[in-house]
């Protein structure tokens, strides 16, 4: 049933072209030896700069290793002197806790001395030791002071 | 605590001397030309408490390295007020580690300053790194000598003795 306005599709003028059967492959940009060429010219300048970077990064690392080191001896001695100050402050303490209790000697556990210690050599008391006179936090953020920084 | 009465703890008076009060900044700027300055009295120091091991004996030395502290940051801080300041408030600002290598351009004034005015280089690199060896008049500690207990009496010359009896003689079937 034909009507007004209907038009048949007809292929272009000429026909439609020659059907493309042919495996398309892209056309190569660079050949093989430039290929080859690129990555080890990229490779070997990355290297020089790395090798570069890393002998500044070498001085710089050694610089502030020494700045630390420099310092090092004031602040030990200012921590020594206030590692001694708590000892003697703990040992004060027991003094005073203890002077009711018949028998007891200080730093010792009723007179049997708690370390074996015949060549009289400096022993570091242990952390719970230092800290005994303490509350529980205090001693908790002491030793865990460096996780703030 | 392993300290009795009788064991020695200096008082508190011989442990209280005046502390430098500076900032981690201000130590750090100050830092290689602090270790020059005082080059003796640290290496005193750090001797003494690797070879003694104990704190009680190297308070002296302790205390002449915080009184050289004090010497040279006055110094510092009489001479080179200005340059200091800008240096350390540049390394304060720098990064979080605190690096010294923004802060080129005002550690050039300062290290002139200090040239200038107390007549010291800042160290090459790596000096505080490397192996430096000190001479001192301290002796060497020596502990005390160890007590051993008695010794055992020596088992008898076993090559001389009658070879014992088997107490398991084998069995006869």
């Amino acid at each position: 049933m034909a009507s007004k306005g209907f038009k048949q599709e007809m292929p272009p003028p000429g026909g439609y072209g020659p059907i493309e059967w042919a495996k398309q492959v892209p056309q190569k940009k660079l050949s093989g030896y430039a290929q080859f060429g690129l990555f080890i010219g990229f490779t070997l300048g990355a290297w020089v700069v790395y090798h570069f970077q890393k002998n500044q990064r070498r001085r710089e690392d050694l610089e502030m290793r020494d700045a630390r080191l420099a310092v090092t001896p004031l602040v030990e001695a200012e921590r020594a002197r206030l590692f001694l100050k708590q000892l003697r402050e703990n040992r004060d303490e027991e003094n005073e806790l203890m002077k009711n209790v018949e028998g007891w000697k200080t730093g010792t556990l009723w007179g049997e001395p708690a370390y074996y210690n015949v060549r009289d050599r400096f022993i570091s008391p242990s952390t719970e030791e230092y800290f005994a006179h303490c509350k529980y936090w205090e001693k908790f953020y002491a030793v865990h002071d460096k996780l703030n920084h | 605590m392993p300290f009795t009465n009788a064991d020695y703890l200096p008082s508190y008076e011989e442990l209280t001397v005046p502390e430098l009060e500076l900032t981690s900044a201000a130590l750090r700027a100050g830092a290689h030309h602090f270790g020059k300055y005082c080059d003796s009295q640290c290496k005193e120091f750090m001797l003494c408490s690797k070879e003694e091991r104990d704190p009680r004996k190297c308070l002296a030395e302790g205390k002449e390295v915080t009184r050289c502290g004090f010497e040279f940051f006055g110094k510092v801080k009489r001479n080179c007020y200005q340059e200091f300041t800008k240096y350390f408030q540049c390394i304060d600002h720098s990064d979080r580690q605190m690096s010294l290598r923004n802060c080129r351009k005002t550690q050039a004034v300062f290290d002139k300053c200090i040239k200038d005015k107390l007549d010291q280089d800042r160290p090459e690199l790596g000096h505080f790194a490397a192996v430096r060896i000190h001479h001192t008049d301290r002796p060497k500690p020596q502990p005390k000598p160890h007590q051993l207990p008695e010794r055992i009496v020596d088992p008898p010359d076993f090559s001389k003795l009658p070879p014992p009896k088997n107490p398991y003689p084998p069995t006869q079937i």
